[in-house]
C-alpha cells in the first residue's frame, strides 16, 4: 500500500491510501513503529485517502499508541470517511483516540 | 555467507589452480572452497563440517570412486548439487553420472574458464533449490498450524442443536464458517441459573494460532466470569482487565454478551466493540440494538463498561453475526454490507432460526460469487417463545 509521510514541525504526518486490512496492516506497521522507535513523539494518521479499516489496521493504531504513551508521545487521527468512522464508533476507539475532522484541527491541537 | 564448494579429486596440483583463478571470490568471501582426495574422505568431510552447496568431483579416485560417490550423495544429501570432472569423450562414465543425479560435467583437461561459468550456473540451481525447499517446509508449517487453529475453534463452541430441547421459553440456533486463515470468531451459550440465559459472539483481531489462543480464553473468561452471575457490564470489565495482560502485539477482542431473562423476555446487555446484533420484532420488523459504546477488549486496562436493557416480546428474535459476514467480498471487492444483511432479515425475520442463518450464509454465498472467504463467518440467532 502507498504511504504518505510529511513533517509539520515535530509533527509527524502520516496517511495510508486505499484499505488497512489483514493482507496491507503489516506493511503500515513496518512503517509506522520504527517512526516511533525513532524518537518522533507527534504522530497524525491523516486517512483522508483511507477506504477501509478492518480490525487488523486497528490494532496497528492501537499498538503506535501504546507505545506513544510509554514515552509520553501522542498520536491523533484526522480526516476520517464516514464508513471508517463508524468503525472507529462500533470498536469504541473514537473514545479514546483523539479525532479530527480535518488535518489543520489536528495540527493546531498538537502545538497547543 | 560464502558459497561452499567441496572439490574431491586426487590430483596435487587442482588445489592450487582453483585456488589461483577463484582467489577474488575467495577472498571476497563469496566462495569457500575445500579440497579431498577420495570419496570416502568427501563423505566423511560432510559428516564432520556440514554440506557444502556444491560438490565438483573427479571420476577416477583411489579409495571411493566419483561414480559412487555420487550414489551416496543421492540417498544421503539429496540438496546438494555435484559437477563431475571426466575426461573428454568420456560419454559413458558422463551420461551414468548424469543418470546418478549429476548437475553438469566439464572435461580435463580443466578449461578454468568453461568451471567457472558451470560452477556458477551449479551455485544458482542449488541455492534456488534450496530456497524452493526452506518455501515449501515453511509452508506446510504454516498449514500444519492453521489446521491446529482450526480445530482449537471448532472443537470450543457449541455445536448441538437443539442446545436445551427441555427449554420450551427460548430457541437458539449458531453456524460458523471458518475461513482459510482462521479468523478468531467465537459464539457460545449457557445457562447462568434457571431463569437466565447468557449469549455471547466474539470476534479476535487478527489470524491463525496466536487468534484462536486468545479466542480460546477470552471465551473460557467470559464464561467463567459469567456463570457467577454478574451483570454484563462487570463481566467485560472483569475480562478486560485479564485480557489486557494477555495481548501481545495489542491483540484485541470484540465481546457482545447479554443476559436473557427466560421468564419477562428481557435481556441486559453489554457490547465491547462488536457489530451491533438485530433485533428480529415478530411481524414487525427489525432494530439495530442501541449501542452501549464499549471499547473492544484487551486495549486499554481500565475501561468501563455500560449496560443496556431491551425487551423481547414473545416471537421476538436476536440475531447477532460477526464482520465476516458485512464485510465478506465478491470479485470487484464489493462488501456485502449491512444494507442487505438487513434485506434478508426483514425478508426471512419470522421462519425458523436455521432458516433464518442458513438463508443470511446463502446470502453471503451467492454475492460473493466464489472469491475467497477472507474471514469467518459467524451468525448467533436467539428467539424469546414466551413463558409457555
Amino acid at each position: 500500500m502507498e504511504i504518505t509521510q510529511t513533517k509539520h514541525g515535530d509533527i509527524l504526518v502520516i496517511g495510508p491510501k486505499g484499505k488497512l486490512d489483514a493482507n496491507t496492516s503489516k506493511m503500515f506497521e513496518d512503517r509506522l513503529m520504527p517512526l516511533i522507535d525513532q524518537g518522533h513523539k507527534k504522530i497524525l494518521a491523516d486517512f483522508a485517502q483511507l477506504d477501509y479499516i478492518s480490525s487488523a489496521g486497528l490494532r496497528v493504531l492501537l499498538m503506535a499508541a501504546r507505545k506513544l504513551s510509554e514515552g509520553g508521545g501522542k498520536i491523533a487521527l484526522c480526516s476520517l470517511k464516514p464508513s471508517i468512522k463508524t468503525v472507529f464508533d462500533i470498536a469504541g476507539f473514537s473514545a479514546v483516540f483523539s479525532i479530527f475532522a480535518a488535518q489543520e484541527d489536528a495540527l493546531t491541537d498538537f502545538t497547543k | 555467507m560464502p558459497t561452499k564448494i567441496l572439490v574431491v579429486d586426487d590430483e596435487p596440483d587442482l588445489e592450487l589452480m582453483i585456488s589461483q583463478k577463484f582467489r577474488k571470490q575467495v577472498r571476497d568471501k563469496e566462495l569457500q572452497f575445500d579440497f579431498v582426495k577420495s570419496g570416502i574422505e568427501a563423505l566423511n568431510k560432510l559428516k564432520a563440517n556440514g554440506e557444502p552447496d556444491v560438490i565438483l568431483t573427479d571420476i577416477n579416485m583411489p579409495e571411493m570412486d566419483g561414480l559412487t560417490l555420487l550414489a551416496r550423495l543421492g540417498e544421503q544429501y539429496p540438496l546438494i548439487k555435484s559437477v563431475i570432472v571426466s575426461a573428454y569423450g568420456d560419454m559413458s562414465n558422463i551420461r551414468t553420472a548424469l543418470n546418478r543425479g549429476a548437475f553438469d560435467f566439464v572435461t580435463k583437461p580443466i578449461d578454468f574458464n568453461d568451471l567457472e561459468i558451470t560452477l556458477k550456473k551449479t551455485i544458482q540451481e542449488a541455492l534456488a533449490f534450496k530456497q524452493a525447499v526452506k518455501d515449501r517446509d515453511q509452508l506446510l508449517s504454516i498449514q500444519q498450524e492453521l489446521e491446529v487453529a482450526r480445530k482449537i475453534q471448532q472443537s470450543i463452541v457449541p455445536r448441538k442443536f437443539p442446545a436445551f430441547p427441555e427449554r420450551k421459553e427460548f430457541d437458539l440456533y449458531a453456524e460458523m464458517i471458518p475461513a482459510k486463515d482462521v479468523g478468531g470468531d467465537f459464539y457460545d451459550f449457557f445457562l447462568i441459573d434457571d431463569e437466565r440465559l447468557g449469549f455471547v459472539i466474539g470476534d479476535v483481531s487478527g489470524k491463525g494460532v496466536p487468534a484462536a489462543l486468545f479466542m480460546a480464553v477470552s471465551k473460557t473468561l467470559l464464561k467463567a466470569t459469567a456463570l457467577k452471575g454478574a451483570p454484563p457490564e462487570e463481566c467485560l470489565q472483569q475480562i478486560n482487565r485479564i485480557l489486557h495482560l494477555e495481548s501481545v502485539s495489542a491483540m484485541f477482542v470484540t465481546i457482545f454478551y447479554g443476559i436473557l431473562n427466560t421468564r419477562t423476555g428481557e435481556v441486559d446487555y453489554c457490547n465491547g466493540g462488536h457489530n451491533p446484533p438485530y433485533i428480529l420484532r415478530a411481524g414487525r420488523g427489525i432494530e439495530m440494538a442501541e449501542s452501549t459504546g464499549g471499547l473492544v477488549l484487551g486495549a486499554m486496562r481500565n475501561t468501563a463498561y455500560k449496560a443496556k436493557k431491551m425487551t423481547l416480546q414473545a416471537g421476538d428474535g436476536i440475531f447477532l453475526y460477526t464482520d465476516g459476514v458485512t464485510e465478506a467480498m465478491d470479485r470487484n471487492n464489493e462488501q456485502f454490507t449491512e444494507e442487505r444483511l438487513e434485506e434478508r432479515l426483514k425478508a426471512g425475520r419470522d421462519t425458523t432460526l436455521p432458516n433464518i442463518v442458513s438463508h443470511v450464509i446463502e446470502a453471503v454465498k451467492a454475492f460473493s460469487n466464489g472469491a475467497p472467504q477472507a474471514d469467518d463467518i459467524t451468525i448467533l440467532a436467539l428467539r424469546y417463545l414466551g413463558k409457555s
